[in-house]
């Protein structure tokens, strides 16, 4: 009698498993709120295409140069949101990734030209570059590890810590550095593997796909993803069934902070210079990217795709308003929409599915 | 008695002199409980009596203020999930326990995931098992898709779900705390029949209920508690409902 269930099951699962491959697709385009995000990115991108082909002197979207700069601009805010996104999962908000990112970028950039790793010295090092990276790297780890700690240990939420995280990164910035820029021109093989090209594919491009790629197995496919999950979905559950909390979160924080520094070091790699804040606003687009890739803001919920997809998303707009010429608060006027419109789409899609 | 560092070996779990405070609130008060081999305790109790908070002890989520712990007769520290798990203990609780954003299988198998040695999941290993054991605990109506978020299921199903997990992870002691406030009839029926046949594999079980009548089908012990203490116990062939309810009520 009771394996007659569990064969009911099975029947119902392999009745699943035949449908054809475009009903599979259409079925997870609706089930998942990243397949929403899917279709509005194509459709973007078709129509920004088409626009492109058909007006190609007025709107250069298809011109090499665009293409390239694309390429090129879209990794910082990719990598920082994923660490935000798994963060965002784990049930935990980072609002310090911005001030972070520039305020580790400094440690590299001063660790790096401190010991000639700058291309312009006479004798200059090749592994100084790399014992900065090395050394933000461990400044940014250690930062999430700090925020989680204080979060945890007193039990206060994340948005707090962070908040306050973020002016103290932000003024510690200013403390060590001052306002002025900081060169940082970083010597072989560094530059080209942070700075480097693949045709019209930028380095930094690569690495943010590597660690889509890493975090995808990690999320999806390791227990520790699993615990994530868990953990932002339902605090009391993980609890009672054995998974301990503040170790996921702490796991989760230091990612984070690992993330906002790689960040940094990437995009001061490509520009060759820190503007100590250049990553203001940097936190609340990563958040927004991954809320319209479709991750809950209360945790539990998301997928790295959908990540990837929601930044996707925010540069595509954000590049065609550009090329419009529009002003920049177009941008931010339209990101503004497009976090309400996700969000509404998402718990529209959940609410017909209930 | 026996002395303070050794419990009766014919019992698989005691608690002797269990205090839990809240700040000033004693939640329990020197309660002794214990579940032997081969048996399933009722335990029963108006709102607020403590059942859940005995139940919650024992599972580890809710360490004791004072008091003793043995399993299998043996001094035992049962202060996390953990050492619970190790005790070979699970729980159905009154809340289900349940995370609504995560598909079927990732809950039944949450924290206990099956990995190969790197920590990666076995996603098709579990999902075998998950239906297997979807179709032994109760009948659950209407669940087809172990990959289906639990979120949109309803009450009973959840329930069934929560219950299909602890089955298969038991392997001393079941504590099942109301666990048929969400199912139908038929789904009742057969989650007390399950009850009754796990005891005859050897796994013993608590059933927290304020349903007298589902108490007496299939528990041979009948523990009822009020404000953080015992107050009566009998074994089945010793009391009546008729008595069982007097309990309840007036005290």
């Amino acid at each position: 009698m009771s394996s007659g269930q569990s064969d009911h099951i099975r029947k119902a699962v392999a009745e699943r498993n035949k449908r054809p491959l475009a009903n599979k697709f259409m079925d997870w385009i609706r089930d998942n709120p990243e397949g929403g995000i899917f279709i509005m990115f194509i459709a973007a991108q078709a129509a920004a295409i088409i626009f492109g082909l058909l007006f190609p002197d007025q709107f250069r979207y298809l011109a090499p140069a665009n293409i390239t700069v694309v390429l090129k601009s879209i990794a910082p805010l990719g990598i920082m949101a994923l660490g935000v996104g798994i963060l965002m999962i784990a049930g935990e908000f980072d609002l310090s990734v911005g001030a972070l990112y520039s305020f580790t970028a400094i440690v590299c950039a001063t660790v790096s030209n401190n010991l000639l790793g700058d291309v312009g010295e006479a004798e200059a090092s090749a592994v100084a570059p790399f014992i900065g990276m090395a050394v933000a790297l461990g400044v940014g780890t250690l930062a999430g590890i700090v925020h989680a700690f204080v979060t945890l240990r007193f039990n206060i939420p994340s948005f707090i810590t962070t908040l306050g995280a973020m002016l103290i990164w932000k003024g510690g910035t200013l403390l060590y550095h001052g306002a002025r820029a900081l060169r940082f021109k970083p010597t072989e093989p560094f530059a080209t593997m942070f700075g480097g090209e693949v045709g019209v594919v930028h380095a930094s491009m690569i690495w943010f796909l590597i660690f889509c790629v890493i975090f995808y197995y990690l999320l999806h496919h390791h227990k520790l993803g699993n615990h994530f999950y868990a953990v932002g979905g339902n605090r009391n559950a993980a609890v009672a069934i054995g998974i301990d909390p503040a170790r996921t979160k702490y796991i989760a924080f230091a990612i984070a902070g690992f993330m906002a520094t790689l960040s940094g070091i990437v995009a001061a790699t490509r520009v060759g210079s820190i503007q100590p804040g250049g990553g203001l606003g940097m936190e609340l687009q990563s958040i927004a990217a991954c809320v319209i890739g479709g991750l809950a803001l209360n945790g539990g919920r998301g997928s790295i795709l959908g990540i990837l997809f929601g930044t996707a998303l925010v540069f595509t707009i954000q590049d065609v308003l550009l090329l419009l010429q529009a002003p920049a608060f177009y941008f931010e006027m339209f990101v503004g929409t497009m976090i309400v419109i996700a969000v509404i789409m998402n718990t529209a899609v959940r609410r017909a599915k209930a | 008695m026996a002395s303070n560092t050794e419990g009766s070996s014919d019992w698989l779990y005691e608690a002797r002199n269990i205090t839990k405070k809240y700040g000033s609130f004693t939640a329990l008060d020197s309660m002794n409980f214990h579940i032997a081999k081969n048996e399933v305790v009722g335990l029963l109790g108006d709102n607020g009596a403590g059942k859940s908070t005995l139940v919650k002890m024992i599972s580890g989520i809710n360490p004791p203020t004072s008091g003793d712990i043995f399993v299998n007769g043996k001094k035992t520290e049962i202060r996390t999930r953990s050492d619970s798990e190790a005790a070979g203990i699970e729980t159905i609780y009154q809340d289900i326990a349940l995370v609504d954003s995560m598909s079927i299988t990732r809950n039944i198998f949450m924290g206990r995931e099956i990995t190969n040695r790197f920590g990666f999941m076995d996603h098709k290993k579990m999902e075998d098992v998950a239906i297997d054991i979807l179709g032994s605990a109760v009948q659950i109506s209407g669940i087809d898709d172990p990959r289906k978020e639990v979120g949109f299921l309803s009450g009973g199903q959840k329930q069934a779900v929560a219950i299909a997990r602890a089955v298969h992870f038991k392997r001393n002691i079941l504590l099942l705390d109301e666990p048929t406030s969400a199912l139908s009839v038929r789904e009742t029926e057969h989650l007390l029949k399950y009850v009754g046949d796990l005891k005859k594999q050897g796994t013993s079980s608590v059933l927290v209920t304020h349903n007298l009548y589902h108490a007496f089908m299939v528990c041979d012990r009948f523990v009822v508690m009020s404000h953080g203490t015992k107050v009566f116990e009998a074994t089945k062939k010793d009391t009546t409902i008729e008595e069982l309810t007097d309990h309840v009520i007036r005290t």
